[in-house]
């Protein structure tokens, strides 16, 4: 290979082609907007957007996010506007740019889900559907990703609303996260994303009180990658659908790892608080190691880890 | 327009008030652009922290394209920043808030801005700006705190031109009491229409906004709820308004009108 030919970076989600492998965390980009001061959102892989539900909803009362040792506790509490909102306010602005769309989906139950995946084909709101079926801070006690029967269910009543690509977002919070996934891609998923984040808190010694307002929180954040790296190969080793690897990843190395465990794309979450433009340099990070590296096609390195 | 920043350091002073520094650096579009009650949000090497810290703007000059911040050593970040000398370079987003102070330095009214600790920076942006436009301005600034050794910024406030009236818990310095107290008695004195700034410590601004709604007057608070992002993407630093709702306290504030505001 000559080295100035450039390594194909383009990967493919279902029937979504993305030019690079790199997505924004859902929750952790807004809806774009907020950050295109800063970045260019035509250099995207995908922009993945804040979840997007039925009705509108406030949210939780604060505080709603601590900083934990190298990450945070969130408990948001699915903050936003609702599906029409969204159409109308949001939607517009996102489709001004070249870059395709993912809209987070959580829902009360399958039918719930159901109707925003249905209004979002409809208005051609989205160019894939992240099912998130593991939002830590809304489920009480119940969410669809800690059962199998239970995820299939929803992905199945999702699948009869759309032929767009449907990714169902995946709980760390379960004892194997396997035959999960499995059911997933039975139920007719095009992919998989994971991690969402860790089920934590946090207390106020002074105070000797909780710190989150809710109590308990979701952990993202550098803190919790090897966890998010664990699931997504252990993964792979069952499922022929995409994986999306997410959890913890900061720069080009951290979403080298989760490609060479099985992932065939990547979000880019937390990091997008503090450094809003990493999702970029973290595709670009992704060429060059592949060009030092003498590889032509992303490809040839997912999945690719050997055993020591 | 929001703007990443390395910006090279060029002054860093030590205050009055034990602990608390003021960091200067060369930010032009920053300079020019940021509007009092406006932020960045800084990120330091602490090797622990991955988030950003926001500090109000505490002064510009738009001629030299400089601009700086004033803080106390509190945690990781500022102990990292009471480091930084001229050479370093400090990263910054900025200028965020979707609003700044809304004041009119002509309006014939009596601006009196209220504040305390780390309140007191955009107050004094605040007073530049206004006496910039207009020499004439009628602007009190009120700064609260325990005792006179920490009295944040007063120096800084002194030099734009403010007429300062300090106000101390235990009396070591100017009025001897809360800063509503020597708010009601300004406010007694003069009949020109006020109208109310505040930032500091919330128990401060809930109470100066109450004297706001006892005389009708227009009250305007910056909010500084903790901003993980600072740019309106992470929906933590929810503030709660009277309708029930939740604003970003970054992007929708950080000044709201005290009424909007459940206390």
């Amino acid at each position: 290979m000559t080295p100035d030919v450039k390594p194909n970076i383009q990967v493919q989600i279902g029937t979504l082609s993305l030019r690079n492998p790199v997505t924004t965390g859902s929750g952790t980009f807004g809806f774009g907007s907020e950050v295109a001061d800063l970045l260019d959102l035509n250099r995207l892989g995908a922009v993945c957007v804040k979840a997007t539900t039925s009705q509108r909803r406030v949210g939780n009362p604060p505080v709603r996010i601590v900083e934990t040792a190298s990450g945070m506790l969130n408990a948001i509490g699915l903050q936003n506007g609702g599906v029409e909102n969204y159409i109308a306010e949001k939607l517009p602005y996102l489709r001004r740019f070249d870059c395709p769309i993912i809209v987070n989906v959580p829902g009360e139950n399958p039918e719930d889900f159901a109707f925003v995946v249905r209004r979002l084909t409809e208005v051609g709101g989205a160019d894939a559907i992240e099912l998130n079926i593991s939002c830590p801070n809304v489920s009480h006690g119940l969410d669809y990703a800690t059962d199998p029967k239970l995820t299939a269910e929803v992905v199945s009543a999702c699948r009869k609303e759309t032929t767009l690509p449907l990714i169902a977002k995946l709980s760390p919070n379960v004892t194997d996260i396997r035959p999960i996934a499995q059911s997933a891609e039975d139920a007719g998923a095009d992919a998989v994303s994971l991690i969402n984040t860790l089920l934590g808190t946090s207390i106020d010694i002074r105070k000797r009180k909780f710190r989150l307002a809710n109590i308990t929180g979701g952990l993202s954040g550098p803190a919790i990658k090897p966890v998010a790296l664990y699931h997504v190969w252990r993964v792979a080793q069952v499922v022929n659908v995409p994986i999306i690897g997410m959890g913890g990843i900061s720069n080009a190395a951290d979403a080298i790892e989760f490609l060479l465990a099985g992932a065939t794309a990547v979000a880019v979450g937390t990091v997008n608080f503090s450094q809003p433009t990493a999702a970029i340099e973290v595709a670009e990070g992704i060429e060059a190691y592949l060009a030092e590296n003498g590889f032509r096609d992303i490809r040839e390195i997912i999945g690719a880890v050997e055993r020591p | 327009m929001i703007r990443k920043f390395l910006a090279p350091v060029t002054a860093h002073r030590e205050l009055t008030a034990p602990g608390h520094h003021v960091l200067e650096f060369y930010a032009p579009e920053l300079a020019h652009e940021a509007k009092p009650g406006q932020f960045v949000a800084v990120a330091a090497e602490t090797g622990v922290q991955i988030l950003r810290r926001p500090f109000s703007v505490y002064t510009v000059s738009p001629e030299q394209g400089l601009a700086s911040i004033l803080f106390s050593v509190y945690g990781p970040t500022t102990r990292a920043l009471a480091t930084y000398r001229p050479g370093d370079t400090i990263d910054l987003l900025g200028p965020l808030g979707g609003s700044g102070f809304q004041a009119d330095p002509v309006a014939p009214v009596h601006h009196i801005l209220i504040g305390g600790g780390y309140g007191v920076p955009p107050l004094a942006f605040l007073t530049q700006t206004l006496l910039l436009a207009n020499p004439d301005a009628k602007v009190s600034v009120i700064v609260g705190a325990r005792n006179k050794n920490l009295l944040v910024g007063t120096e800084g406030l002194a030099e734009v031109g403010a007429v300062l009236l300090p106000c101390t818990d235990d009396g070591s310095f100017g009025y001897k009491g809360l800063v509503t107290g020597q708010l009601n008695e300004l406010l007694d004195q003069d009949n020109t229409p006020a109208h109310l700034y505040i930032c500091g410590p919330t128990p401060m601004m809930k109470a100066v906004a109450g004297v706001a709604v006892v005389r009708s007057l227009p009250c305007q608070v910056s909010l500084e709820p903790f901003m993980p992002c600072g740019i309106g993407i992470c929906m933590g630093c929810a503030v709660p308004l009277s309708d029930g709702s939740y604003a970003r306290g970054c992007t929708e504030g950080p000044v709201f009108d005290a009424r909007e505001v459940l206390w």
